[in-house]
């Protein structure tokens, strides 16, 4: 199963920190490639931290999420609370 | 890079800022003799300052990005320019990174608080360079500090 979304980046700091962190996480945690990149560019895989920092994405940008595997729908709905949630308000 | 901050490796990280003995076996301390190598060069008003900032940073969530490679970063009033150091480990150090990998390659980046992005430029600059397999490996047989500078020149781009 393929799914696909593209997300406004919400919290201050980018993709970047903590955000950063849970967001390669929750991909690790879940079973299904997921690849992520600015929409038009290539994708990098989600799962590698310094592939996520590399991308350089910060507060208000948009991000382009494909998940594909048996969890790709639920991955993406938690990677999307994830990006647009204020970082203050992430919970662990 | 056609940017200010790239275009001038020799500024951002100058020959002295670049170590190519073991650093310390510890994390912390292995953030302190890269800080002391920026500090050395008189670009830190305040090292507990910036040490405390990094650190922070540290306690938030670990800059151990895998692939061998720890960034430990910050941004601080402490320095007034964009300032990169560099050491590389035989041993490895325990950066708690999520791929369970010791750093062998570890860079410091140090940017004014009010620079804006130029924290996230270079540091996805830096990572964007680092995962390729090539210029790890030339940094690792760097023989001197001009190989690890002509290599960050060309990979970073």
């Amino acid at each position: 199963m393929s799914d696909e979304r593209i997300v406004e980046i919400v919290p201050e700091a980018g993709l970047h920190a903590r955000p950063a962190a849970l967001f390669v996480e929750t991909v690790t945690d879940h079973e299904a490639d997921v690849e992520a990149g600015p929409p038009g560019s290539d994708l990098v895989p989600a799962r590698s931290m310094i592939a996520v920092t590399s991308l350089g994405v910060g507060q208000g940008d948009e991000l382009r999420l494909v998940a594909d595997g048996p969890d790709a729908e639920s991955v993406l709905a938690e990677l999307e609370r994830i990006l647009t949630t204020p970082e203050d308000e992430l919970e662990a | 890079m056609t940017d200010a901050i790239t275009d001038d490796i020799d500024e951002l990280i100058p020959a002295s800022h670049i170590s190519l003995s073991e650093p310390p076996a510890q994390k912390e301390a292995t953030i302190e003799s890269l800080l002391d190598l920026v500090v050395e060069s008189g670009r830190v008003d305040d090292r507990q300052a910036a040490l405390d900032a990094l650190l922070a940073r540290e306690e938030e969530t670990t800059t151990g990005v895998g692939m061998g490679i720890g960034i430990p970063h910050a941004k601080t009033e402490a320095v007034d320019r964009p300032s990169l150091a560099f050491a590389r480990s035989e041993a490895g150090v325990d950066f708690g990174s999520m791929d369970d990998e010791p750093a062998t390659l570890i860079f410091l980046i140090l940017v004014p608080k009010e620079g804006g992005e130029d924290h996230l430029q270079i540091l996805s600059s830096l990572s964007r360079a680092l995962m390729h397999d090539d210029v790890r490996e030339r940094l690792h047989e760097a023989g001197d500090e001009s190989d690890v500078q002509d290599t960050l020149r060309e990979a970073i781009s």
